[in-house]
């Protein structure tokens, strides 16, 4: 089975929102404040100085994901793709998923049953992007098979190390 | 939310393939400036757009978008859009409107128009264009056409004034080359926020090493990436500029050979630098000396290196002509100008887009010169302004409406008027309901539509064609992705329709759009139909990059033929040559008693990602990323006034107080806070005074103000 994951840059990520937005929009939300998505910011002071850092988490697909195991009805599945994807005709809306899952990624619809990121695996089978990693201005959001984004992430640092290690002129100041 | 399609009527997962019947069809996002204007692809069913995203084919967006450009759905199909042309039957601002037939408001409008004319001369008509900018070149034409000199726009508050302070230094001026540098001057400007649509390639060049020195008071997404950040107090940077000459002098970092041959003025801006030591400076400022020096090195040092301006954050200020004058020096003085990897001077385009084309759109815009018309709105407030910028100055005229001097402004034709826009907008508000007529086209019924005579449903760029071009020699001729909502029409079709009442000798209004495009593109030897054959876009063939340096040609086009450090046509309106610094209006040091009851400085409309201006505040998804009124405000400012994130507060300025929300964060920086413009019920422009501006430009001082923020009662 591949793993399907996907990649983010904290490096890269502005904080702009986008992928909250094309998300509500590929999923049709009418409730404004429900997406599969969400931005935190962070914010550090150095004296006069400061820096602001986001995060953008959706579901994490995990491998071996607690919200699949503790489901009682089996509504929660892993497909062939390593998505956690979801029978929402077999849910009963216990919020069993909620309780367990460490990064909040169970959303609940207003007939009572969960709704979650499904990875826009109709898309990705089409073979189109997430709707999330494609709206990214900044292409901090990125997917993939977990092992591909693994080796990518190698070449990148490698690369980056070399270019440090051949550098001609003084590097950054601090 | 899609007014013709349930949710079960769309296909799962929106998969554009013959069975699901779902089509992509190319337009641009127009929501924000056109600078941007991301190539969009609309999913489209059964004539309804369910679905967008960015045009990979789009050398400019590259595919993506932003959280605005992503909730264009919600634009399109708002329950707020006009979808008739209304006449008020209430009074002004009452909401009292019935429907009209298109003939019957445009025949009011000839009717009204051609009276006003015949009694007081074409003059006291106005013409105003707000967002989107496309219309522009059509409604110049018109108002010129019409005899009118009085064409404004919202640039009077935006670029208009930075373009200016660089004209004034080199007669023209030039993005930065950012592909090219080693080393980029980011002076008040968060390209994360306000052109989403290139950053990609921006931290793809930081990640191959390019330097980055940032300017601004407040921390952005890109200070992470910054080798230096120089957070000035709002306002200073005229002499922040300054005293970085000074260190290029001083320590003979600066260009001499381009300064000897190409300037003039160079001795006396010199000396007069002399006096910004890095101490003084730092005084001034509030930067430390040593990272002045270290910028400076930096800057002058790095070759090539680029200066990357906003619009408007740094001519925001009631000294701001002659900042932006000592910022955009620093190009000059180190040898960056028309430079590779410097700032590149590209010819004038079409619509703001400047990519090498060739188009006469100033000849066609300009159909009867300024000498044959009326003086214009503002030449006498803004000389030096409106001879470098061919518009009337809008921020003068409710003055002008109320004065009636030097003659009477009867009435206006506005597509995209906010009157929210004005410093003192309870002033520009009062002005509009001393006009005998008032028209606002429009995509919604927003305050400023409900104070018109007549208002008129504009569309959407998803229901137009519209020519587009992007900095990339890259140009598109869209097709409408679906019919216009009902009976509203593109802003141009209104337009050569009103040419017909209006201007009927004309002999390009009374063609359409195509053919005056055509005849704009005659030069460059392209045509639209060429264009339109390619969906999404084309490369255009023949349109090549200017060479660099085209001053060692052609001189400036400047009085002196020079780079002027010190500015003739300033001196001869009677304003300093040098760019001196002078404090804000009201500032800690200009005015320490009003500092004492206003401690805070305010800045206001500095960008947020989900919204431009007034344009997505009524969208649930955009509005929902940040619902309430906020201030930004430091956490030491917070806890001396005993607040915590998300208490009630009372901003309060000279003019008024409104209420807010506390919002603590480190992106201010201690002593100045921060709120967005034109939010509803919290419009902080009501409570800045509508003289709140620079002499020279006539831009408003939004980014230096004084206030007081006191915790409210629950």
């Amino acid at each position: 089975m591949t793993q399907l994951t996907f990649s983010f840059d904290v490096n890269r990520c502005s904080g702009c929102l986008a992928c909250i937005v094309a998300c509500q929009d590929q999923n049709d939300f009418v409730s404004e404040t429900v997406a599969f998505r969400q931005v935190t910011s962070y914010e550090e002071r150095f004296l006069t100085k400061s820096r602001i850092s986001f995060l953008s988490l959706s579901c994490l697909h995990c491998g071996d994901a607690p919200c699949v195991m503790v489901c009682p009805t089996g509504a929660i599945f892993k497909n062939s793709e390593g998505v956690v994807d979801l029978n929402r005709e077999l849910c009963i809306g216990c919020h069993t998923c909620e309780l367990t899952c460490s990064f909040g990624a169970p959303k609940f619809a207003e007939d009572g049953r969960m709704i979650k990121c499904d990875f826009c695996h109709d898309r990705v089978e089409y073979g189109l992007k997430p709707a999330c990693v494609r709206v990214c201005p900044t292409k901090a959001l990125g997917f993939g098979p977990l092992k591909d984004i693994s080796k990518e992430k190698t070449k990148e640092a490698s690369t980056k190390i070399l270019k440090s290690l051949l550098a001609t002129e003084p590097s950054k100041q601090p | 939310m899609n007014q013709l399609l349930n949710k079960s009527q769309i296909p799962r997962g929106k998969v554009p393939t013959p069975e699901s019947g779902i089509e992509i069809k190319k337009t641009v996002c127009d929501i924000c400036n056109p600078n941007s204007h991301c190539g969009i692809d609309a999913y489209v069913k059964d004539g309804v757009v369910i679905k967008v995203e960015g045009s990979e084919e789009n050398p400019h967006s590259g595919g993506t978008l932003c959280s605005k450009g992503a909730a264009s759905r919600q634009y399109i199909y708002h329950q707020d859009r006009l979808l008739k042309p209304m006449v008020r039957t209430g009074d002004r601002g009452s909401d009292e409107f019935e429907p009209i037939s298109w003939d019957d408001a445009l025949d009011m409008i000839g009717e009204k128009f051609n009276t006003i004319k015949s009694e007081s001369g074409p003059e006291a008509v106005g013409y105003f264009v707000g967002y989107p900018k496309w219309m522009r070149p059509y409604v110049k034409r018109l108002a010129h056409s019409f005899g009118s000199p009085n064409y404004m726009t919202e640039s009077s508050t935006c670029f208009s004034a930075t373009l200016m302070a660089a004209k004034l230094n080199y007669g023209c001026f030039g993005p930065p080359d950012v592909a090219n540098t080693n080393c980029l001057l980011v002076w008040s400007a968060n390209p994360f926020y306000s052109n989403t649509s290139t950053v990609r390639r921006l931290l793809d060049a930081i990640e191959n090493g390019l330097k980055i020195i940032e300017v601004g008071p407040f921390t952005t997404p890109l200070s992470r990436h910054a080798d230096i950040h120089l957070r000035l107090r709002p306002g200073t940077s005229g002499a922040l500029a300054l005293g970085i000459a000074n260190v290029m002098i001083e320590q003979n970092l600066y260009a001499r050979e381009f300064v000897d041959k190409w300037t003039t003025g160079f001795d006396a801006y010199a000396a007069y630098a002399k006096e910004f030591t890095p101490e003084k400076t730092e005084a001034i400022t509030g930067v430390p000396a040593e990272d002045i020096i270290a910028a400076a090195r930096m800057y002058a040092t790095t070759k090539p290196a680029a200066m990357m301006t906003s619009a408007s954050p740094t001519v925001h200020h009631t000294n701001a002509s002659q900042n932006h004058r000592a910022i955009v020096a620093l190009v000059g003085l180190t040898g960056n100008f028309d430079e590779k990897g410097g700032n590149h001077v590209c010819p004038p385009g079409y619509n703001e887009i400047n990519n090498g084309i060739k188009m006469r759109e100033g000849e066609f815009t300009q159909s009867r010169p300024w000498a044959d018309m009326a003086p214009r709105v503002g030449l006498d407030a803004h000389p030096v302004w409106c001879k470098q910028i061919p518009q009337a100055n809008a921020m003068h005229l409710p003055f002008q409406i109320n004065s009636q001097q030097p003659y009477p402004i009867r009435a206006l034709m506005g597509f995209g008027l906010n009157f929210n826009m004005w410093p003192g907008s309870d002033y520009m508000a009062d002005a509009l309901t001393k006009l005998d007529f008032l028209v606002d086209v429009d995509l919604f019924m927003t305050p400023t539509a409900k104070m018109a005579d007549l208002v008129l449903p504009a569309c959407t760029s998803f229901e137009r064609s519209e020519f587009k071009l992007y900095t990339e020699r890259f140009g598109m001729y869209t097709e409408p992705v679906i019919q216009p909502l009902g009976e509203s029409r593109p802003d141009t079709d209104i337009i050569f329709d009103l040419a017909k009442r209006l201007a009927p000798e004309d002999p390009l209004l009374k063609t359409d759009y195509e053919t005056c495009i055509d005849w704009m593109l005659e030069p460059q030897g392209l045509k639209v139909a060429d264009i339109r054959k390619h969906d999404g876009g084309c490369t255009l063939e023949g349109v090549n990059p200017p060479p660099y340096r085209k001053y060692e040609k052609n001189g400036f086009p400047t009085p002196s033929g020079k780079m002027e450090f010190a500015s003739s046509q300033l001196a001869d309106e009677g304003y300093d040559a040098l760019p001196v610094y002078t404090e804000p209006k009201y500032s800690p040091i200009s005015t320490p008693e009003l500092a004492e009851s206003f401690p805070l400085i305010l800045n206001t409309g500095s960008r947020l990602p989900m919204y431009v201006h007034s344009r997505t505040f009524r969208l649930p998804w955009t509005r929902a990323l940040r619902p309430d009124p906020l201030v930004d405000i430091n956490p030491e400012d917070a806890e001396a006034r005993g607040l915590s994130d998300g208490d009630p507060i009372t901003l309060s300025t000279p003019k008024g107080s409104i209420s807010f929300k506390a919002h603590l964060t480190e992106l201010a920086p201690p002593g100045v806070v921060s709120v967005y413009h034109g939010l509803p019920g919290a419009e902080i422009n009501n409570i800045i005074e509508p003289d709140y501006r620079d002499p020279i430009s006539g831009f408003p001082g939004f980014k230096s103000l004084l206030c007081q923020i006191k915790k409210e009662s629950r």
